[in-house]
C-alpha cells in the first residue's frame, strides 16, 4: 500500500481533518496498514526494508507523519496527533524490535543444523606412536624404588663368568649354574678371560659393591639371556631388575618391608604378600616371594567357580627370588661382612608383565606386531 | 622327590593332612609343586633346593617335619642277623684315590633268593616313580628313597678275586697308543671317561664296574640267577661328581644326591639297612662285619651364633626355647656358652652347635641363622622401611633419552625391543666394514648364532614381521645397544635406530594417503637434531643404503665423526630380505647424541622476542640441476644483511614449465630488524642485493610468479 493511500503526504487539514476523534480514526487505519505489511517480514533482508520503510530517518512512515500531520497540525490537534503518534511509535518499535530477534534466533537455528559436527566421525588424527609395554612396566618400578631413595644403575650384558658367577659364590660345577644355562662367545685363541650373556642382572652387584662404599642403594634395569629353548613362558632373552640395599644396619624386616611396599605400589594395597625359605648361593637367608593371586583375590577359586587358572588354584603367585647378601659375597667386594647387612632381589619384568595384564605368551614382547604395540599406548 | 606322605609315618608320628604338611613345608624352605592322591595315599612332589641333599630320602624330611610340628624323630637302627663268616674275608677293597672317594664300605651276602619284591615295597617305588625289578635291585632304590644314600648291588661272584680297587679312570696316553677307558654301563650304553672320573674296578684293577657315584657297569649287575650279593655303599666327592656327570651327560638319581653332597656317616648306616632288608625279603646268609675304607672322615665343625648376629641381620628377635628347639631338632646340638647362661631372652646368649654330618653346606653363623628363622617362620619378622640416607639418582642419561623418546612417540613411532640374537648373515648385511661381530660359541641355532652388531637388522626383522602379518604402515623405534668385539674384548654401544614403511599419513576423512618418505625420516631426525643444536647432514653411501637417499649425520661438536646414518633401504638388500616396499632407517649412537644435547641445554639462553614486525618477501628462482638449498642460503647470508632472520625453500618443481636440467625453487626471506620497523626502500634495497648476488654466484633466473 503506497503511503499516498493513507494520506501521509498530505497535511491533516487537505485531508479535511478537524477533530480529534478523526485523528483516532487515521492512526487506526496506518496501524492496520503495518500488521498487514508486518505479516510479510521473514527474513533479514526484508525486515531490513520494512524497519527502513517505517523508522527511516528521511522518509520512514513515522518522519512523514511528523513533517506531515504534526509539525502542521493546529493546535487544537496538536495535542491528539503527538500523543497518537508517541503510542504509534513505542507499538512500531517494538514489533520491529521483536521480530529482528525472532529472525536472529531463526537463522541460527538453521545455521546450526547445517554447521552441527557429527561428533560421532573421527578427529583429525595424526599418527601417534607408543611405549613398549616393557619398557613402561621397567619405568614404573623404576619411580616406586626412586621414591624410597634407590638409585638407578646399568651395566654390560656381555660378562665374564667372575661377575655372573663366582663373584656371586656360585663356583664352577656348583649345582645352580644347571639351572641358567649360559651363552658364551666365541672368542680368539688367548683372551684373558672366557665371555658370556648375563645370565642375572646380579653381576652389577658386585660392579656397584666394587665401586662405592656402603650404604649402597642400587637398582638394576636390563636384558638377561638363558639358553632356554623359546615357548610361550620362555624366551632365551628377558629382562630383570636388580636390586641392592646394603647399610650398617639392614635387616631382614627392611628387606620384606621395602618389598612389601614395592608390590604394594605395583599390585595395588590389598594384595597380600608372603616369604618362604628359598635358596640362592648369593643370599641368606633366601626367599622366594609369592603374592596373593591378583586374579581370583587370593582364593584359588575363578569368578565363574572352579579353579583359577592363574595360579592354578594354589591362591599364591610366586613372584621373584630374594634375601638378605650372602656375607661371603662381601668377601669379593672388600666389605667387612661384620659391620655391613643387606639385601638383593631380581625381579623378573617379562613374568610381571605378563601376570599384570593378563599377556599369555612372552614372544609378543618380542614380535613387535603393531596390533599388540598398540594396545598399549 | 616325591614325598610319600605315609613313608615319613616311618619316623615321626605325622597327624597333619597332606595338604597342610605341603604348605608347611613351602614356608619353611621346602618348595612343594603339587600334592597327589593316588592310589598309595598322598604323594608330594616337593622340589628340593641343591643345598639340600638330607631331604633327598624320607628319613631327612621326617627331621623336617620333626622340627616343624616339633614331632621326636624315630631313628634308623637296623640290627641284622649276623653268620659267624667275616665279610673281611670274603672282600678286599683299596682306594686309590681317595681325594674322589672318601668312603668305601663293603658287606656280602650270601645265598640270597632274587625274585619279585613284595606288593608293599612295590608299592612305595610306584609311588616314588620308580619301576620294580627284583627285590634285591629294589631293596637298594628302596633304601636310598628312604635314607637318602645311593647304593649300589653287585653280583659278588663276578667280581674278580672279590676285590675292589676305587681309582681315577685311565687317560689317554699322550702317545695315542692307549684310548681313555671304555665301558659299559647298566643302561647298555658304552662310555668313555677321563681321569677326574672315579671308576670302581675289581681283581687287580684292570676292569673297570661301575663309574663310582654315578652307574654302575652292565657286567657284574644282578640278575635272576645271583646268588651272592656285594653291597656297596660309598662317599664319593661332590664336585668331581657334578663334574663327571656333566662330562658324561649322565645325571642319575645316585649322582644327584652324591653331587649335591651325600651324608658320608650315613654310608655304613644304608649299608646295614639295605642288608637287613635282603635278609628279609631274599633269604641268605649275611657275612660278619662290614668292610669299611674311610679315609676321609672329618671331625664334626663347631659353630657359634649368637643373639646379637640374630638381631643384627633379622632384625628381630627370636625366644631362647625356639632357637633351642629348632637347632635341636635338625640335629644341630645347640649348647649355650655364655656367661649368662641361666638367663632367658639375654642379649649375650651364644650358643655352640655341631654341625651333623648330613648338613656339609651349614658351616657359618649365617647359615644357622637361616635355619632358625625358617623353622620360626620368616611371617614373625614384621616388615618395615628402611630410611633412606642419601639421594637417588637416575641414570645419568636419563632425562636425554626420556626426551627422545617422547619426541619421538609424539613423531608416531612406537617402541620396540628386540632379542639381539640375529643369524649371522643377515647381520653381515649392515655390519660396516672391519667390525667384528660378537658370536656365539653355543647359539641355539643357525638362525641366532651372533648378536646384532647394529640395530638396523632387528628392527629390520620387526618391519618384516609387520608386513607378513598384513601391518603395512610401520614406524618403529628401538633405544638399545648393538655389540661387538675388539680382539678378545666386548663393546656394547647405545644406539638409537628408526625403521619406516609404508604411508606416513593413512588416507582418511580428511585427508589423502601419503607414502612415508625420505623427507619424512629427515624431518622426524631433524625434530630430535633440535634437542642437540641441530644435526649436519651429509651426503654419503653406506653400501646397503639407496645412493641417492643415503646420509651421515653429525653433530656440532665433532663434524669429522658422524653419529649416526639414515636414508632408504636398497633394493637388493630389500628383496633379500622379502621387503617389498620402499623402508626408510637411520641409527644414532646414542652417547654423543646425549652429550650434545647436554651441551646445547647448558648453552641455552632466551632471546628477547622483537618489537618491530618482521616482513616477508619470495623469490621465484630457477636454478641448475646440483645447485643446492644450502648454495642459496650460503649466499644469502655472505651478504651480510643483519635484518635477514630467515631464509626457507617454500616451494619446488621440475618439469611443466621448467626446462629440462633446471628447477624452480620458490625462497622465502624473512626480514626483521631490532632497532625500527623496516621500511620499503630498505626491503627493495636488500631484495635487490640478494637477487644480484644469486645471478652472479648461481647463475639464477628470476621467473615471473
Ligand atoms: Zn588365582
Amino acid at each position: 500500500m503506497p503511503t499516498s493511500d493513507i494520506g501521509l503526504d498530505k497535511t491533516l487539514a487537505d485531508l479535511g481533518v478537524t477533530q480529534p476523534e478523526q485523528v483516532a480514526l487515521r492512526f487506526a487505519k496506518i496501524r492496520v496498514h503495518f500488521q498487514e505489511h508486518f505479516q510479510t517480514v521473514h527474513d533479514e533482508s526484508e525486515w531490513k526494508s520494512f524497519r527502513d520503510r517505517w523508522l527511516g530517518r528521511k522518509s520512514g512512515v513515522l518522519t512523514q507523519i511528523t513533517d506531515n500531520w504534526l509539525k502542521p497540525a493546529t493546535p487544537q490537534l496538536k495535542r491528539a496527533v503527538g500523543a497518537s503518534l508517541n503510542e504509534l511509535r513505542a507499538h512500531v518499535e517494538s514489533q520491529i524490535e521483536a521480530r529482528r530477534a525472532a529472525i536472529e534466533s531463526g537463522a541460527e537455528e538453521s545455521a546450526l543444523a547445517r554447521e552441527r559436527v557429527d561428533l560421532s566421525l573421527p578427529g583429525f588424527i595424526r599418527p601417534t606412536g607408543s611405549h613398549h609395554l616393557i619398557r613402561q612396566v621397567f619405568q614404573e618400578i623404576e619411580d616406586i624404588f626412586f621414591s624410597i631413595g634407590f638409585s638407578v644403575v646399568e651395566g654390560p650384558e656381555i660378562e665374564t663368568p667372575y661377575y655372573n658367577f663366582e663373584a656371586l659364590n656360585i663356583p664352577e660345577f656348583h649345582p645352580v649354574r644347571d639351572d641358567m644355562d649360559t651363552f658364551y662367545l666365541e672368542l680368539p685363541t688367548g683372551a684373558k678371560t672366557p665371555l658370556l650373556l648375563r645370565t642375572h642382572t646380579s653381576p652389577m652387584q658386585i660392579r656397584t659393591m666394587e665401586k662405592q662404599k656402603p650404604p649402597v642403594r642400587v637398582i638394576v634395569p636390563g636384558k638377561v639371556y638363558r639358553r632356554d629353548n623359546p615357548d610361550a613362558t620362555h624366551s632365551f632373552a628377558f629382562h630383570q631388575i636388580e636390586g641392592l640395599a646394603v647399610d650398617s644396619d639392614i635387616t631382614f624386616c627392611d628387606f620384606t618391608g621395602t618389598i612389601e611396599y614395592f608390590v604394594k605400589e605395583f599390585f595395588g594395597p590389598s594384595v597380600k604378600t608372603r616369604f618362604r625359605p628359598s635358596y640362592f648361593p648369593f643370599t641368606e637367608p633366601s626367599v622366594e616371594f609369592d603374592v596373593s593371586c591378583p586374579f581370583c583375590g587370593g582364593t584359588g577359586t575363578a569368578a565363574g567357580g572352579g579353579t583359577c587358572s592363574k595360579c592354578k588354584g594354589a591362591a599364591w603367585i610366586e613372584l621373584f627370588g630374594a634375601g638378605m647378601v650372602d656375607p661371603a659375597v662381601y668377601g669379593f667386594v672388600n666389605y667387612d661382612a661384620k659391620r655391613v647387612s643387606g639385601f638383593a632381589f631380581g625381579i623378573g619384568i617379562d613374568r610381571l608383565a605378563m601376570l599384570k595384564y593378563g599377556i599369555d605368551d612372552i614372544q609378543v614382547f618380542f614380535q613387535n606386531d603393531v596390533r599388540f604395540l598398540r594396545q598399549f599406548p | 622327590m616325591k614325598v610319600v606322605y605315609n613313608w615319613l609315618k616311618d619316623f615321626v608320628d605325622l597327624t597333619a593332612t597332606p595338604q597342610d604338611l605341603a604348605s608347611r613345608l613351602a614356608l619353611s624352605g621346602t618348595n612343594i609343586a603339587g600334592v597327589e592322591n593316588g592310589p598309595h595315599g598322598a604323594v608330594i612332589d616337593a622340589e628340593v633346593s641343591s643345598n639340600r641333599p638330607d631331604c633327598l630320602g624320607h628319613y631327612g624330611v621326617a627331621r623336617e617335619v620333626g622340627a616343624i610340628y616339633k614331632l621326636p624323630l624315630r631313628h634308623v637302627a637296623p640290627k641284622p642277623a649276623e653268620s659267624s663268616a667275616k665279610a673281611s674275608d670274603a672282600v678286599k677293597v683299596e682306594i686309590q684315590s681317595s681325594e674322589l672317594c672318601g668312603r668305601f664300605t663293603a658287606r656280602v651276602i650270601r645265598n640270597v633268593k632274587i625274585q619279585p619284591s613284595p606288593k608293599w615295597l612295590k608299592d612305595r617305588l610306584e609311588a616314588s616313580g620308580v619301576a620294580s625289578i627284583s627285590n634285591v635291585v629294589d631293596i637298594s632304590n628302596y633304601v636310598m628313597l628312604e635314607l637318602g644314600h645311593p647304593l649300589h648291588t653287585f653280583d659278588y661272584d663276578k667280581v674278580r678275586d672279590h676285590k675292589i680297587i676305587v681309582r681315577r679312570a685311565k687317560p689317554a696316553d699322550a702317545a695315542g697308543k692307549a684310548a681313555p677307558e671304555k665301558m659299559r654301563t647298566l643302561d647298555g650304553i658304552e662310555r668313555t671317561f677321563d681321569s677326574n672320573i672315579c671308576m670302581i674296578s675289581d681283581g687287580d684293577g684292570s676292569r673297570p664296574i661301575g663309574i663310582g657315584g654315578i652307574m654302575g657297569g652292565a657286567e657284574t649287575e644282578i640278575s635272576f640267577s645271583t646268588k651272592n650279593v656285594l653291597i656297596e655303599c660309598a662317599w664319593f666327592e661332590p664336585v668331581a661328581i657334578r663334574r663327571a656327570a656333566r662330562f658324561l651327560k649322565l645325571h642319575t638319581e645316585a649322582s644327584t644326591r652324591f653331587g649335591r653332597g651325600a651324608d658320608p656317616e650315613m654310608a655304613e648306616l644304608a649299608s646295614r639297612r639295605a642288608a637287613e632288608l635282603i635278609l628279609q625279603l631274599a633269604g641268605g646268609e649275611l657275612l660278619s662285619g662290614v668292610v669299611d675304607i674311610y679315609p676321609g672322615k672329618r671331625a664334626p665343625k663347631k659353630i657359634r651364633v649368637t643373639r646379637a648376629e640374630i638381631l643384627r641381620v633379622m632384625g628381630a628377635d627370636v625366644p631362647d626355647k625356639q632357637v633351642e628347639a629348632s637347632l635341636s631338632a635338625l640335629g644341630f646340638a645347640p649348647v649355650r656358652i655364655d656367661q649368662n647362661r641361666g638367663a632367658e631372652g639375654s642379649l649375650l646368649a651364644a650358643w655352640e652347635c655341631t654341625q651333623p654330618s648330613w648338613r656339609a653346606e651349614v658351616e657359618r653363623e649365617i647359615d644357622l641363622i637361616e635355619e632358625i628363622a625358617r623353622i620360626y617362620g620368616l611371617d614373625k619378622f614384621p616388615p618395615r622401611l628402611p630410611a633412606a640416607r642419601q639421594g637417588a639418582a637416575r641414570l645419568p642419561h636419563y632425562e636425554a633419552e626420556t626426551r627422545l623418546r617422547e619426541r619421538l612417540i609424539g613423531l608416531g613411532y612406537r617402541e620396540i625391543l628386540t632379542i639381539p640374537h640375529v643369524a649371522e648373515e643377515r647381520d653381515a648385511l649392515f655390519r660396516p666394514n672391519g667390525v667384528s661381530p660378537a658370536r656365539l660359541s653355543n647359539p641355539l641355532s643357525e638362525e641366532a648364532n651372533v648378536l646384532r652388531s647394529t640395530g638396523i637388522v632387528t628392527i629390520a626383522g620387526a618391519l618384516e614381521w609387520n608386513l607378513n602379518h598384513g601391518q603395512r604402515n610401520v614406524r618403529l623405534f628401538e633405544i638399545g645397544r648393538h655389540y661387538r668385539l675388539n680382539g678378545s674384548e666386548s663393546i656394547e654401544t647405545r644406539v638409537l635406530t628408526i625403521g619406516a614403511t609404508g604411508e606416513a599419513r593413512e588416507k582418511g576423512l580428511y585427508d589423502a594417503a601419503c607414502d612415508f618418505s625420505f623427507a619424512d625420516l629427515k624431518g622426524d631426525l631433524d625434530s630430535l637434531g633440535e634437542l642437540v643444536g641441530g644435526f649436519h647432514w651429509q651426503q654419503d653411501g653406506l653400501s646397503w643404503l639407496n645412493p641417492a637417499r643415503a646420509a651421515t649425520i653429525a653433530v656440532l661438536e665433532n663434524l669429522n665423526f658422524p653419529v649416526g646414518y639414515a636414508g632408504q633401504l636398497a633394493r637388493r638388500v630389500a628383496e633379500k630380505l622379502k621387503l617389498r616396499q620402499n623402508v626408510f632407517l637411520a641409527e644414532l649412537e646414542l652417547d654423543p647424541v646425549y652429550a650434545a644435547m647436554r651441551t646445547a641445554k647448558e648453552a641455552r639462553r632466551y632471546e628477547p622476542l622483537p618489537k618491530f614486525p618482521s616482513v616477508e618477501r619470495d623469490f621465484s628462482l630457477l636454478l641448475a640441476d646440483g645447485t643446492k638449498f644450502s648454495d642459496v642460503t650460503k649466499t644469502i647470508q655472505s651478504l651480510g644483511i643483519q635484518e635477514i632472520s630467515a631464509v626457507e625453500a617454500t616451494d619446488l618443481f621440475r618439469g611443466k614449465s621448467v626446462p629440462a636440467g633446471k628447477y624452480s625453487l620458490l625462497v622465502r626471506v624473512t626480514f626483521q630488524s631490532r632497532e625500527a620497523t623496516l621500511t620499503e626502500a630498505q626491503i627493495g634495497d636488500y631484495s635487490g642485493k640478494i637477487i644480484y648476488a644469486l645471478e652472479k654466484n648461481l647463475g639464477a633466473q628470476r621467473r615471473a610468479s
